[in-house]
C-alpha cells in the first residue's frame, strides 16, 4: 500500500529521508514584546489618521463607552485564522534537500446574535502540503502537477479511510532563499501555508460581504492586523474589490511592536503608549504600504490607533492591556483626511466594552484578549486534528 | 423525540457500563429522575436516568469571574456572556437490546417518549399491577405524565412485603401516601371475589387523621379526581370501615373523634375495653419501653398470669392492683425470694399509673347492642375480608398506645396462625395489612431488646410475609428504626427529610443529588424504591380521597 511519502517520491523523482516528524509551531508560552516584527508599512508623516486634527494627546472615552454599553454592540462577527504547521519529512530533489511541510489551516467567523448566543457562522478548515516548485519535474504546468499530486494523495486508502482530504498542495519558490541567508526552506514552506490561511480569511470576509451581513450596525472584528501582504497577482481590480469588502471590518492586534508606534512626526511613541491612561485612545495615524516595494498596489492606507482597555496596575507589562486597532481607509475622503473621529470613538468605545469577560487564567495574554475573539480561537483549535493523528498520516 | 445534547467521553471522565455524561444547552430545563435515551450501537437505545446536572463555563477561577466584572463592579454588563453549557451525569438503566457497552462519544441524547420511559424504568408489563402514584417528566411542552404501578406481589407478598415510609413532610403526608396505597389495594381486592383477599387494621395515632376514611373529601378538585381516574382508581372513599374507640363513659375524654355517637348509630363504631380475665396475658405489653435488663418485670407478669402467689382467683383490675400492692410491703416477698420488693414497687408504680389514667381497663363489657362495646381481640379475630378496622389510640398515653398496638398485633398473629379460635379457614382474609404511624415509638434503635412489641414487630417483618401479615409503617427518621425491621421492608418511600438525616448510613447508596433532592421534595412527592423498578422513582400521588380535618 502506497503511503503519502511514497507517492511524493514517485511524483517528484525525489527521495524521502524518513526523518523526524514534528510540529513546527513554537508555542507561545509567555507574551513577549516582539521587537523583530517586520513591517512593510510606513507611517505617512504629517498626515492625520482622523478628521479631528486638534487631538494631540490622548482622548478619554470612558463616558462614551458607558453611554454605548446599553445599546446594541457594534461588533457582531468575529474572525480569526490560525494554522498549525508540521515538518513531515525531508526530500531530496535534484541533489538539494527540501523539507516537506504540511499544515492544518483553520479560519472561523463566529456570530454573536445576543450575549447568550455565540455560534460559528463560517468555517474554513483545510489540510495542505507545502513543497518547493522544484517538486514538479517539468517546468510547465505547475498548477496541474500539484493538483494531480493532491488527487493521488487523497486517493490513498489511509487518507480515505479516515475521511480526510487535502485541499491544496502549495508551492514555494526556493529562489527567495538565495536573497536572504536568514531564511530557511522551512520558513518558506510555512509562509506559503500562512498565505493560504490569509486567503481563506479574505474569502470569508468576501462571503460575509456578499451576503450583505456587514454594515454600519454590524461590524466584523478580525483578530490580528489587517496589514495583509499584497497579493502575488496584484491585480488592481481584485484589490479594489477586496478593499471594499473591508468597509465594515476592523483589525485588533493583541501583540504589537511598540517601537512601530510612531507619532505624526515619525518619532517613537512607545513611552506615550506605556503611559496611556485607562480607556484613553491615542490619536489615529495614517499608514501606507511601503511605496517603493509595492508601488503597484496604489493607495492602500490605514488608520491605526491604540486604546488601553485594562488598567496598567493590573497587568504585567505597561503594554499589556493596550490593543492596536486598524481600519482600512476606503473612500477618497478617508484617504485624504483620515477616518471620521466620531467613528473612531464609537469603534474604540465598543472595543472598550468588549473587555469582559476575561480569559484570565486560561490565556497568558488575557489583558489584551477580547473574549469573543478568544472564543473564536478556541473554536478553531477544537477543530484541529491532534498533532499525533496528523503526523501519522505520513 | 427532541434531541437535547450529545454524549461526551473524555480521557478523565469516560462513559462506563453504569453511567454517561452529555452536554445540553444551559437553558434547557431537565431535572434529576428524568429519563433520557441515547442512540447506541446496532440501532439499540440505551436509557439513562439523570442524576446530576452541572453548569460549566470556561472560567478558570473565581478570580477570573471577579475580574470579568470589571474588577468587582456588580453593575457591570457585558456584551458577551461567558461561554457555558450544562453537562449531565446519567445512570444507565438499560438498553433496548441488552447491550451494556458504554455509549459512544458524540451519540445523540434525546428526551424519551412515554413508552420509552416505561421501558427504561421497568414500568412496562408489570404483573399484578397496583397503582402507586404517577411520575411527571420534563417541562412543557414536552412534559409527560405516566401512572406507575407496583407489582402487588412485591408489596403485600408473597414475593416481597412490607412498606416503610419516612419523612418529615408534615400535614399527614406519610399517612396520606399509605392510605393512597391501601385504597388502591382495597379497590383491587374488593372486585376480586375469588382467591386472595385482604383486610386492613389501621392505628390512628394523631388527632382525627383516620377517623373519617369512609367519608368523601369535599375539597377534592376535579383535577385530583382525574388523577384517580388516570390511575384506574375509584373516587369513592374506603368501604367496610369500622372504627374502634377507647372506651370511656363520656367518650370525649378518650378520643379526639367527634362523630363517635353518630358512627355508633350507623353501627360502624365500637368502644373497646380490656377485661382482666381475658387480657391478663397481655400485661407485659404495658412495660415494653421499660428497661428490664434482669427481666424482673417479665417474671412478675408471668407470676401474675400463671396465678401464683395471691394472684389466683383475681377477677378484675382493681383486685390485681391491690394484690400487687400487698407485694410491695416490706417483708411481703417472703414466699418467693426471686422477685424483690423493689421490683414489685416498680411494677406497682408503673402499672397503677396506667390503670388509673386510662378507662379502657374495665370490669365488664355491656351486652346491650346499642352500647357497641367490644374487646379488641375479639373484634380482630372476627375480621372479615375487605374490612377496614381503624383503631383509635390518639388520645391514650404512650404506654397504653403500645399496649393496644401490641395486643392488636398479637391478635392478628393468633388469627393467622389459626390458634385460639375456630373460624373457617376460607373466611379469614388471606392478607391482613397493618398500618402504624410513628413506628419509632415501638421499633426504634433505643427500644429495649426485651420489648415484647419490638419482638412482635420483628416477628411480623421477618415471618409475616408468609403468614399474610403485612406491615405498613411510617416514621419521621428512618435512621432511628431498628435495622431488622426496616431491612425486611421490600418497599421504601422517602419523603422530604433534613440534611442531618441524609448524612446517616441509611442513605449511603442514594446518589448525592437525590440526597439533596430529598431535602426539597414537595408535599405529595415521594422517592420510591421497589425491587421491580430499575432505579429510584420520584413519585407523586393525588390528595386523599377521604375526609381531611384541617385542625387535627
Amino acid at each position: 500500500m502506497k503511503n503519502i511519502r511514497k507517492i511524493l517520491e514517485d511524483a517528484t523523482n525525489g527521495i524521502c529521508y524518513d526523518s523526524y516528524r514534528y510540529c513546527a509551531d513554537e508555542e507561545l508560552k509567555v507574551p513577549t514584546i516582539n521587537y523583530e516584527e517586520t513591517q512593510s508599512f510606513t507611517l505617512l508623516k504629517d498626515r492625520y489618521g482622523e478628521t479631528d486634527t486638534s487631538l494631540k494627546q490622548t482622548k478619554d472615552l470612558t463616558k462614551k463607552a458607558k453611554q454605548l454599553s446599553n445599546s446594541e454592540p457594534l461588533f457582531k462577527y468575529f474572525l480569526d485564522g490560525s494554522r498549525r504547521t508540521y515538518k513531515v519529512d525531508d526530500i531530496e530533489i535534484n541533489k538539494r534537500i527540501f523539507p516537506i511541510m504540511a499544515g492544518q489551516i483553520g479560519v472561523a467567523c463566529c456570530e454573536r446574535k445576543n450575549p447568550n448566543n455565540f455560534k460559528c457562522k463560517e468555517l474554513e478548515s483545510n489540510l495542505v502540503l507545502s513543497l518547493p516548485v522544484e517538486a514538479n519535474p517539468e517546468t510547465r504546468n505547475t498548477e496541474l502537477f500539484f493538483n494531480n499530486l493532491k488527487e493521488k494523495i487523497n486517493n490513498t486508502p489511509r487518507v480515505q479511510k479516515i475521511g480526510l482530504k487535502f485541499s491544496n498542495i502549495l508551492s514555494y519558490s526556493s529562489k527567495a532563499n538565495v536573497d536572504s541567508k536568514e531564511l530557511k526552506y522551512e520558513h518558506l514552506g510555512i509562509a506559503a501555508i500562512q498565505d493560504e490561511m490569509v486567503d481563506s480569511e479574505k474569502k470569508i470576509v468576501a462571503n460575509l460581504t456578499a451576503k450583505n451581513l456587514l454594515n454600519e450596525d454590524s461590524y466584523l472584528l478580525k483578530d490580528g492586523s489587517l496589514q495583509y501582504k499584497p497579493m502575488k497577482t496584484g491585480e488592481y481590480k481584485e484589490l479594489s474589490k477586496i478593499k471594499n469588502n473591508y468597509r465594515c471590518v476592523i483589525g485588533v492586534s493583541k501583540l504589537f511592536n511598540p517601537e512601530f508606534s510612531k507619532d505624526r512626526s515619525g518619532k517613537s511613541n512607545a513611552a506615550l503608549l506605556a503611559k496611556l491612561p485607562l480607556y484613553h485612545r491615542t490619536p489615529a495615524y495614517m499608514f501606507q504600504h511601503e511605496r517603493e516595494k509595492w508601488s503597484y498596489l496604489g493607495d492602500y492606507k490605514y488608520s491605526v490607533w491604540y486604546v488601553r482597555i485594562r488598567d496598567a496596575k493590573h497587568t504585567e507589562s505597561p503594554f499589556a492591556g493596550i490593543v492596536k486597532i486598524e481600519k482600512i481607509l476606503i473612500t477618497e475622503n478617508e484617504n485624504e483626511n483620515g477616518l471620521e473621529s466620531d467613528l473612531i470613538d464609537v469603534i474604540t468605545a465598543n472595543i472598550i466594552n468588549e473587555r469582559n469577560p476575561v480569559c484570565y487564567g486560561k490565556d497568558s495574554r488575557w489583558a489584551n484578549h477580547l473574549y469573543p475573539v478568544y472564543l473564536t480561537e478556541l473554536f478553531l483549535k477544537s477543530k484541529y486534528l491532534s498533532d499525533i493523528h496528523f503526523l501519522n498520516l505520513f | 423525540m427532541k434531541q437535547i445534547g450529545k454524549i461526551i467521553a473524555t480521557e478523565k471522565v469516560p462513559t462506563t457500563v453504569d453511567e454517561f455524561f452529555f452536554w445540553t444547552d444551559k437553558e434547557l430545563i431537565i431535572k434529576p429522575f428524568d429519563v433520557v435515551k441515547v442512540n447506541h450501537i446496532k440501532s439499540s437505545i440505551t436509557f439513562g436516568v439523570v442524576e446530576e446536572i452541572s453548569h460549566l463555563t470556561d472560567n478558570s477561577s473565581f478570580l477570573a469571574g471577579y475580574i470579568s466584572s470589571d474588577f468587582g463592579d456588580v453593575n457591570y454588563q457585558q456584551y458577551t456572556q461567558r461561554i457555558g453549557m450544562n453537562y449531565v451525569r446519567a445512570k444507565v438503566v438499560g438498553n433496548s437490546q441488552g447491550i451494556y457497552t458504554p455509549v459512544l462519544d458524540g451519540s445523540f441524547v434525546s428526551l424519551a417518549s412515554e413508552d420509552d420511559i416505561r421501558e427504561a424504568l421497568g414500568l412496562k408489563d408489570i404483573k399484578n399491577p397496583l397503582p402507586c402514584g404517577y411520575i411527571e417528566m420534563y417541562e412543557q411542552p414536552d412534559s409527560v405524565t405516566i401512572p406507575v404501578h407496583f407489582n402487588s406481589h412485591f408489596l403485600i407478598g408473597p414475593e416481597g412485603a412490607h412498606l416503610n415510609i419516612s419523612g418529615i413532610s408534615g400535614l399527614a403526608s406519610k399517612t396520606s401516601y399509605a392510605m393512597f396505597l391501601l385504597k388502591a389495594i382495597q379497590d383491587q381486592y374488593i372486585e376480586k371475589s375469588k382467591g386472595e383477599s385482604v383486610a386492613f387494621v389501621l392505628l390512628n395515632v394523631k388527632g382525627r387523621d383516620l377517623l373519617a376514611i369512609d367519608e368523601i373529601n369535599d375539597e377534592l378538585t376535579s383535577d385530583d379526581k382525574s388523577i384517580y381516574k388516570m390511575l384506574d382508581l375509584s373516587t369513592v372513599p374506603f368501604q367496610n370501615v369500622k372504627y374502634f374507640y377507647p372506651y370511656s363513659k363520656d367518650i370525649v375524654s378518650s378520643t379526639y373523634g367527634r362523630d363517635v355517637k353518630s358512627q355508633m348509630e350507623l353501627n360502624k363504631a365500637y368502644l373497646y375495653k380490656y377485661i382482666f380475665e381475658d387480657d391478663k396475658e397481655s400485661i407485659d405489653l404495658l412495660f415494653s419501653n421499660v428497661d428490664d435488663p434482669n427481666q424482673t418485670m417479665e417474671s412478675i407478669v408471668n407470676y401474675i398470669a400463671t396465678g401464683q402467689g395471691g394472684f389466683n382467683g383475681i377477677t378484675n383490675w382493681n383486685e390485681l392492683l391491690n394484690e400487687v400492692y400487698e407485694h410491695t410491703k416490706a417483708g411481703a416477698s417472703g414466699k418467693d425470694k426471686e422477685i424483690t420488693v423493689l421490683s414489685w414497687r416498680k411494677f406497682y408504680r408503673l402499672f397503677r399509673k396506667t390503670i388509673e389514667k386510662t378507662t379502657i381497663f374495665s370490669n365488664s363489657i355491656s351486652s346491650k347492642p346499642k352500647d357497641n362495646e367490644t374487646r379488641l381481640k375479639e373484634a380482630i379475630l372476627n375480621i372479615k375480608k375487605n374490612d377496614v378496622f381503624v383503631i383509635d389510640v390518639a388520645k391514650l398515653d404512650e404506654e397504653t398506645q403500645g399496649f393496644v398496638f401490641g395486643d392488636v398485633m398479637r391478635s392478628i398473629y393468633e388469627l393467622k396462625l389459626g390458634q385460639a379460635y375456630d373460624r373457617n379457614e376460607a373466611d379469614i382474609p388471606s392478607k391482613i395489612v397493618i398500618f402504624i404511624d410513628e413506628l419509632n415509638k415501638y421499633a426504634s434503635k433505643e427500644v429495649p431488646k426485651s420489648s415484647p412489641i419490638l419482638r412482635q414487630l420483628l416477628d411480623i417483618t421477618e415471618r409475616g410475609r408468609s403468614l399474610g401479615i403485612i406491615l405498613f409503617s411510617a416514621e419521621q427518621f428512618k435512621s432511628d428504626i431498628h435495622d431488622r425491621v426496616k431491612g425486611n421492608c421490600a418497599t421504601h418511600a422517602y419523603g422530604r427529610t433534613n440534611a442531618i438525616e441524609i448524612s446517616k448510613p441509611d442513605y449511603q447508596y442514594v446518589p448525592p443529588v437525590y440526597k439533596s433532592m430529598l431535602t426539597r421534595l414537595k408535599q405529595g412527592e415521594y422517592v420510591v424504591q421497589n425491587p421491580v423498578f430499575r432505579s429510584l422513582l420520584n413519585i407523586k400521588f393525588p390528595r386523599p380521597i377521604y375526609k381531611q380535618f384541617k385542625n387535627g
